[in-house]
């Protein structure tokens, strides 16, 4: 028996079928949270804090697969990639039902589900998209992003990790740090220098598939202030990856990232703000004893809401643009809501330490699959940094901010 | 009625006879005017109708709700313009549950743009009258000074109201407090033995459904007020930061000061869509008072603290009088103050939650 086996729920008493009522919004909505209620134990979060790393995959597979079996593991796919085809107001619903009913957070295969498909679906040839895309809605495929490096963090062009063409080959050597669940992937989106002579760093970057298990590479998790390992730096020694594995043209890297992160900047960041709302309205419910009888942290609390709210409203004003036009979403809202939402989350994971007395000082492990709200308030305090220094550091979102949006002169 | 309208182009209409009719240099200049509100601008305004907003159409207004007054709100916060109509807009809410009382030769007053209203916020002391006459102070009534009516609290027969009072009636004085903003005007009211005409006690069904709909009204004004005060300021200074040079650069270009108004900015993205949000909710929806109230405590007080902050990127000639920002913090700093202090409305905003 493996330890997955322990999560199944009490036996569903129907079958579900959401995608059947594609057509009628709250018999969606509705499916989803009957589903949800049926399918999920009610002490989930329990059982995976006991299994962790131990058995990390095992519980996220199991997760995927009840999500497959309503059609929902890959739900904001076409229907050509072997997605439900939802129309983006119903993927929505898709997101917000499960922030809704605290599903667990699928953080094994984000990239697997979002990067990777807004990479090939663009990008990829056709036997890329052949070979790579089913290993997701069939399987268990995990993908890990090699961007960063040492050298390379905010300043991701500078990257220095070559490849060299040898034959019907490319040899990769260099080093991948913040490579968020690499050490459970099965392929790498990967960048990598192929001309060093570029006229701008930003030449001569391309972009490869690396399979995972290629001799050469070595994975080293990296432990973070939260304790856990959730990334690792990639090591490439003489890495041979076939040619056929490079995404577009040679050279061409660093505009199809774009593509890449480009999905940060929708459904992923609306998931992520809807759970927090969620879990802010039960905080100051679950407190209604505690600290919200001190007159302080009440207000401190109720000050919160309208930020919270304003980021939210930042988010589904985004998505009704995407809506509108997929390809044309303003570039600015989303490093408007990155400047608003860090720092939020940070001050309110702090005032959450600070309400919470000894008893958040209190050290728990972590919970896979709940994210940013794991509702430990330490573990959340310090995972707020995610939101700060990954996917480009508030630092340069205000460098972007006053340079490219205000017009202000470099520095 | 107010999806007739297009209130995107209404929205830059306001920005732009403003951007004309007070520019920096006027507003700047107005400061030591002693008056309470510029009778000029006012006259322009009800030329074009703006007073007429939300009155009844029935009574030449132009019917418009809350989002049409957020917009209009925002570009005289923009402009830091001495026009009073925050109460004047507010009166045709408290006329609007007057039911068949009265109120109709007021509120066409109103609509033609001869009328100025100061109205006494929903949390202050009522006056008490017995139906014909009424005694009181009324303290701190915002543009009372420059008020024709004063729209005040009453309570008759144990049973709260408000009572409507013609400014030249006899018995009625008027106690002018200077202010910081002086935008703005605030006065003392003294009501001594003062007839009560025709229809003036307006016995609302519902007080403190009014009320509600008051506050909520009122803040999203100014939240929107504050709105348009922040983003004006912070263009101002930003546009400033262009131009002054020191060591032989310009200071826009260091990423100290630059990342400063960079936070106020996204900042001010989002307060947008909290002020949009909250004006465009309809009265009966159930979270329409939540997210006036929350809206209004967070923008003042952005506002306020980036106006604070655009003083000191100034620098020197911030600390002048000859500069703007100093108009954004003052106006900002009464926004912050009118309607229940942040404190009251942020204990109000965590009832609202724990409610819910």
């Amino acid at each position: 028996m493996t330890q997955t086996d322990t999560l199944a729920p009490a036996i569903a008493e129907r079958s579900f079928d959401p995608i059947s009522k594609v057509g009628d919004e709250q018999a969606f909505r509705q499916e989803i949270r009957d589903w949800l209620a049926a399918v999920l134990p009610a002490d989930w979060r329990q059982q995976w804090q006991k299994v962790r790393e131990a058995d990390l995959k095992g519980v996220m597979n199991w997760w995927l697969n009840e999500r497959r079996k309503v059609g929902l593991a890959t739900p904001h796919w076409p229907k050509e990639w072997g997605g439900p085809g939802l129309p983006f107001s119903y993927q929505i619903i898709v997101y917000e039902e499960f922030a809704r009913g605290d599903a667990p957070e699928l953080e094994t295969f984000t990239i697997s589900l979002f990067h990777t498909p807004a990479t090939l679906f663009e990008h990829g040839t056709q036997d890329q998209k052949d070979r790579y895309l089913g290993g997701i809605t069939h399987g268990t495929d995990v993908w890990c992003q090699g961007f960063s490096e040492p050298g390379a963090g905010s300043d991701l062009a500078s990257l220095r990790t070559s490849a060299v063409r040898d034959g019907d080959d490319y040899v990769v050597n260099g080093q991948k740090i913040w490579s968020s669940a690499s050490m459970h992937a099965d392929y790498c989106l990967l960048l990598a220098r192929t001309d060093p002579n570029g006229k701008r760093k930003h030449d001569g970057i391309s972009y490869f598939i690396m399979d995972m298990k290629s001799p050469g590479v070595t994975v080293r998790p990296i432990r973070q202030i939260t304790g856990e390992s959730e990334f690792a730096e990639v090591f490439m020694d003489d890495v041979r990856i076939p040619a056929k594995n490079l995404i577009g043209a040679e050279g061409n890297g660093w505009n199809i990232a774009q593509s890449t992160l480009s999905t940060e900047r929708g459904l992923l960041i609306f998931s992520a703000t809807e759970r927090i709302a969620r879990a802010f309205e039960l905080d100051g419910i679950e407190a209604k004893n505690t600290w919200m009888r001190d007159v302080g942290l009440r207000r401190e609390y109720a000050g919160f809401y309208a930020e919270m709210q304003a980021v939210r409203l930042m988010v589904k004003r985004l998505l009704a643009e995407l809506e509108a036009n997929p390809d044309k979403a303003s570039a600015k809202l989303p490093t408007f809501i990155k400047l608003n939402w860090g720092p939020l989350l940070q001050r309110y994971g702090e005032f959450l330490v600070r309400a919470e007395g000894i008893e958040a000082q209190k050290w728990e492990p972590a919970i896979p699959g709940t994210g940013h709200s794991s509702r430990m308030r330490f573990n959340d305090f310090l995972k707020s940094y995610g939101w700060t220094i990954a996917g480009g550091s508030n630092e340069i979102m205000r460098n972007i901010v006053s340079e490219r949006i205000l017009n202000l002169p470099r520095g | 009625m107010s999806d007739e309208f297009d209130l995107d182009a209404l929205a830059e209409s306001f920005l732009e006879f403003l951007e004309g009719e007070w520019p920096k240099e006027k507003a700047i200049a107005y400061e030591r005017s002693g008056q309470a509100y510029d009778a000029g601008l006012w006259a322009a305004t009800a030329g074009l109708g703006w007073p007429a907003l939300t009155a009844p159409e029935a009574n030449g207004g132009l019917g418009l709700g809350t989002a049409a007054a957020a917009y209009l709100h925002a570009a005289l916060g923009a402009a830091a313009a001495p026009a009073p109509l925050l109460g004047t807009l507010l009166a045709t809410t408290i006329f609007g549950a007057a039911g068949a009382e009265g109120g109709h030769e007021l509120l066409a007053a109103i609509a033609e743009g001869s009328l100025r209203v100061a109205v006494a916020e929903p949390g202050s002391a009522a006056v008490e009258t017995d139906g014909k006459t009424v005694s009181g102070t009324v303290r701190n009534l915002l543009d009372a000074p420059g008020a024709g009516l004063f729209l005040l609290r009453a309570s008759h027969a144990g049973r709260p109201g408000w009572l409507a009072i013609d400014t030249d009636a006899a018995g009625v004085s008027v106690a002018r407090r200077a202010l910081a903003d002086t935008t703005r005007s605030l006065g003392d009211v003294t009501l001594d033995n003062v007839a009560i005409g025709e229809g003036r006690l307006i016995r609302p069904a519902d007080p403190a459904a009014l009320d509600d709909l008051l506050t909520r009204r009122a803040c999203v004004a100014l939240a929107a007020d504050s709105l348009g005060g922040g983003e004006a300021v912070l263009r101002i200074t930003i546009d400033y930061m262009k131009v002054r040079e020191q060591f032989g650069r310009l200071i826009g270009s260091f990423q100290a000061l630059k990342h400063r108004v960079a936070d106020h900015h996204a900042a001010l993205v989002g307060a947008r869509e909290l002020v949009l949000n909250a004006a465009a909710l309809p009265d009966d929806a159930p979270d329409a008072l939540l997210a006036a109230l929350s809206t209004e405590a967070h923008v003042t007080a952005l506002t306020a603290d980036i106006a604070r902050d655009c003083i000191q990127l100034h620098g020197g000639v911030g600390f002048t009088a000859e500069f703007s920002p100093h108009l954004y913090l003052k106006r900002a700093k009464l926004n912050e103050a009118l309607y229940g202090t942040r404190i009251a409305i942020l204990d109000r905003v965590a009832d609202m939650l724990e409610a819910a």
